[in-house]
């Protein structure tokens, strides 16, 4: 759980604000930006080895380090019926051992690199990540190559994960935002296998090293799989090294696993409790189908959302944390996955100002369905996008991740800068339709956490089913 | 089949690629440091490697020195640098640096508070305008503040209130480690203290601490120093220096003995305990020393904690901590910090079976200190772990400006990397010899309230 140093307990004292609402003129003596400077795309390097291993490489000299983001193809959605969420215990183990290292063996290895091992699971694949000086990146690459051919699950490390994943578990169950974003996935997608976010204390149980092992051979071939460095490499000296490590790589099992099909259908709109007695606030949680990133109107999202809730200048921020005082910590995201897009709103308020947030949300996201945005709200919103969007990409690892996530999406690395040409290029008109396909308040399904009795006295008023998720 | 596409040409790469892999060993990018004669610092450090930049303006303010009665007060304050000024009222900073394609935030520590903005260059005038303009005169209004007094409370809820273990490792642990208020008191604040600050509080604050020779202004992107340095003069240079208070005395009497508490959390489901031992002082030679012996002992999977207390013995599942964690990293300090243990337990294991393998492998440490071979990956680690806090702008800049709020120069931001590489095996086994001893810690175990009901509850699992 608490495992990633420094970012998981990142206590931010975050502060921000805005008002959108009324609006004042800009101070006479503001100076004006300056000439943009395009964002130079990344210059992408790609191959394939006869194995059918897709390499992207990025020579970034001049700073020390090298990032490295594998993206294996399957995850949650791919997981047995049977054995929910199983992914995530793989990811856990598939660093616990390979034919030659033992755990801790790849543990100081990786950090006489300079790294540490990430791996998790998502629900279309499994990302595994080092980021190492480059001086020792050939010491990083070997035990990187070692665990994905040769990750052994070992019987006694399994069983250890199991028991820690089943404590971590019980940890997690009673963190608001957990239970939220568990209970919205399974809201939004029923049946469907995006359903999943996290295994249960069943399917921990129900693991065995044999299992994983199977599930490892079928997932973990070579043409399933992605490979990016980033960082201060030579491009043909880093291709020796992978053609040595990884070109002898064989497919084992059976044939990849399918890609999920696309949901079609609408979430109830109905409010979804779950009970967390104690809670001195709620956790709202509002969820709706959006776009793909493949899609014609995704940027045009992008753009509804940064006006609506997706900054901290957007319409919700504005009104229900500057305005109101009812929260720290507004937000809204467009989620994407291969095969579906979710918009997602979030807000931790004191159990009093239940009502009267969902009240707030569900105006806002109507009024941006039904009312035209400013243009100081379209420019805004467009360049915060293309801006945001350089910085995030500043780190190497950042950089990886975002390359290997294409991949997986079945997107070009050319991605990268036809998003922002496309955000820049968004219309009012395309805005608006984005608005009124997306976001009315009658497409979300809400689920709220937090004191039951306190969740159904306030949201009564609203007349629509409140119904308690076990 | 073999797709081997260069969409750039790499001949010319490669050659710079292999100079700087040779320079690699001490990286240090190109920076330059100025101070204006109303006493503000500026330091610039290059980076043309995407076509944007990161500011930090550290002000020499944090929790420590936040009066009696006034819990929290400077993190309320900084909430309040948000909230507009005369010239500039509540909205327009968000609106200039969203509208630039920019992030902006802030956050209070005990020895320092910072403002961060990060852009594509073609924000920075209006960005350095809006810091500058904040540096001023604040709207100093009634109703911001009480937005803000309620907004700073839900933070509160969020992440303390409505939270498992509720932080007690970074606010409730101090408190009991240290004896004087400034290091002991709630930073996040007492609502009745929260509650009662005043507007004029807030203008006292301002005129006390908020002034250009209480800042240090570091700029990290795709800007040439001389540049930056006509742009910081003209929007800074008018502001007039002011009296800042004295520094107080921060220094905590000498511990004498182990202390240990026991709490009920209403919310975790498994137990957790917190260790914190006092430190030396940043200056102290073994300051270093106790970096090194945190990360050793903390520092991912291949920690000795990891190892002995997760892996080896199976008594807890999960280990953070180190020296000055969680609110900095172990080299960016200015006052009393601990080195701080946070370890989460299964409900089967008792505290003092978990105890007892913690002190066993403090002990081995003690005993026979590190190899060389185990320093050296240590060491690795943490060089390559500090080049991640530079490789980013705004956490650059942010570094520099610590380190110049602190030293008067940014030298320390670039030799960490070397100074790591000449700590020996012979100065751990010293430094945990004296430091890392029951009379000089503070335990807190944190155990679930009702630990059958939760149990029987989950006992189901799933959904």
């Amino acid at each position: 759980m608490i495992k990633t140093k420094r970012i998981a307990i990142a206590i931010l004292f975050f502060v921000s604000f805005s008002f959108a609402q009324k609006e004042v003129p800009m101070p006479t003596d503001l100076p004006p930006y300056g000439a943009e400077r395009p964002l130079r795309p990344p210059s992408v390097h790609s191959a394939k080895l006869d194995n059918g291993l897709t390499v992207w490489l990025v020579s970034e000299p001049g700073f020390p380090k090298v990032a490295f983001t594998v993206a294996v193809q399957g995850g949650f959605a791919a997981d047995p019926a049977d054995l929910p969420g199983i992914s995530e215990l793989l990811s856990k183990t598939i660093d616990q051992g390979t034919k030659a290292r033992t755990a801790k063996q790849i543990a100081q290895e990786l950090q006489a690199a300079g790294g540490d091992l990430n791996a998790s699971s998502k629900k279309d694949f499994i990302e595994v990540s080092t980021a190492v000086l480059a001086s020792k990146m050939d010491a990083g690459i070997a035990v990187l190559s070692d665990i994905l051919q040769n990750a052994t699950f070992p019987d006694a490390e399994v069983a250890l994960a199991k028991r820690n994943l089943s404590d971590s578990l019980r940890q997690s169950e009673s963190e608001p935002s957990f239970l939220a974003r568990r209970a919205l996935a399974k809201v939004l997608f029923g049946d469907h296998p995006y359903h999943v976010t996290t295994p249960t204390q069943e399917s921990v149980a129900a693991a065995t090293s044999a299992g994983l092992r199977r599930i490892f051979t079928q997932r973990f071939r070579p043409d399933q799989v992605i490979l990016v460095a980033v960082g201060d490499l030579d491009e043909a000296r880093m291709m020796e090294l992978v053609k040595a490590k990884f070109g002898a790589w064989k497919a084992l099992g059976e044939p990849p696993i399918p890609v999920p099909t696309r949901p079609s259908s609408t979430p109830e709109h109905a409010v979804f409790v779950v009970a967390r007695p104690g809670s001195v606030q709620t956790t709202l949680e509002l969820g709706s189908f959006g776009p793909l990133r493949g899609d014609p109107d995704y940027e045009a999202t992008e753009v509804a959302n940064a006006i609506y809730g997706g900054t901290f200048s957007s319409r919700l921020v504005s009104n229900i944390r500057e305005d109101k005082g009812y929260t720290y910590s507004p937000s809204s995201n467009l989620n994407t996955y291969r095969r579906a897009g979710a918009l997602v709103t979030h807000a931790d308020v004191r159990n009093e100002v239940t009502a009267p947030t969902l009240n707030e949300i569900n105006y806002e996201l109507n009024r941006l369905a039904t009312t035209t945005p400013t243009d100081e709200e379209l420019t805004k919103a467009k360049r915060y996008l293309v801006g945001s969007e350089a910085i995030q990409l500043q780190t190497r690892t950042a950089l990886s991740g975002q390359l290997a996530s294409l991949w997986v999406d079945g997107l070009p690395p050319e991605q990268i800068s036809i998003y922002g040409q496309k955000v820049s290029n968004t219309t009012t008109t395309e805005v608006e339709a984005a608005s009124k396909k997306y976001f009315p308040a009658f497409r979300t399904a809400i689920v709220a956490v937090g004191e039951e009795r306190v969740i159904r006295d306030e949201l009564a008023p609203f007349g629509i089913p409140v119904k308690t998720l076990q | 089949m073999n797709v081997f596409q260069f969409k750039r040409c790499g001949s010319l790469l490669s050659v710079i690629a292999l100079m700087t892999s040779v320079a690699a060993q001490q990286w240090q990018a190109p920076t330059a440091m100025r101070r204006l004669a109303n006493g503000i610092t500026v330091v610039v450090s290059e980076d043309h490697s995407a076509p944007t930049f990161g500011v930090c303006v550290s002000y020499g303010i944090g929790f420590r020195l936040e009066q009696e009665g006034r819990t929290g007060f400077a993190h309320l304050f900084e909430h309040m640098m948000f909230e507009g000024t005369p010239n500039a009222p509540k909205g327009v900073l968000d609106r200039v640096i969203e509208g630039g394609g920019g992030l902006n935030n802030g956050d209070t520590r005990y020895d320092y508070t910072e403002y961060i903005e990060t852009a594509p260059v073609s924000a920075l005038d209006p960005v350095l305008w809006i810091e500058a303009d904040r540096m001023k005169t604040l709207d100093f209004s009634r109703k911001n503040l009480e937005n803000q007094r309620n907004v700073v409370e839900e933070e509160v809820r969020v992440n303390v209130l409505n939270r498992p273990y509720g932080l007690f490792f970074a606010i409730d642990l101090p408190g009991k480690a240290f004896d004087t208020y400034p290091n002991a008191h709630n930073f996040y604040g007492d609502f009745k203290d929260l509650d009662t600050a005043k507007i004029e509080d807030v203008q006292k604050f301002y005129e006390q601490y908020y002034a250009p020779n209480n800042a240090v202004l570091a700029i990290v992107g795709d800007v040439q120093p001389d540049d930056v340095f006509a742009k910081v003069d003209k929007y800074f240079a008018a502001i007039a220096a002011r009296d800042t208070p004295r520094r107080a005395n921060v220094d905590e009497p000498p511990q004498k003995s182990e202390r240990r508490s026991t709490e009920t959390d209403k919310l975790a489901k498994v137990p957790a305990l917190a260790i914190g031992y006092r430190m030396p002082p940043r200056h102290s030679p073994d300051a270093l020393a106790g970096a090194v012996t945190g990360e050793l002992l903390h520092n991912g999977q291949a920690s000795r904690l990891y190892q002995a207390l997760v892996k080896e013995k199976q008594v807890a599942l999960s280990v953070d901590g180190g020296l000055n964690w969680p609110l900095g990293t172990p080299y960016e300090f200015n006052g009393p910090t601990l080195m701080t243990s946070f370890v989460v337990y299964p409900p089967n294991v008792s505290e003092d079976q978990l105890l007892a393998a913690y002190d066993s492998t403090v002990k081995e440490l003690i005993d026979k200190g590190p190899s060389q071979q185990d320093l050296d990956r240590i060491v690795a680690k943490m060089r390559s772990d500090w080049y991640d806090q530079l490789e980013i702008p705004i956490s650059r800049a942010s570094a520099l400006s610590h380190a110049v709020l602190f030293d008067g120069n940014f030298d320390r931001v670039y030799q960490i990397p070397g100074d790591l590489a000449k700590v020996t095996p012979a100065q751990i086994r010293a430094f945990a010899a004296k430091y890392l001893v029951s009379t000089n810690r503070t335990i807190m175990n944190r155990v679930p309230a009702q630990r059958e009901v939760q149990a029987e509850k989950n006992g189901g699992g799933g959904q």
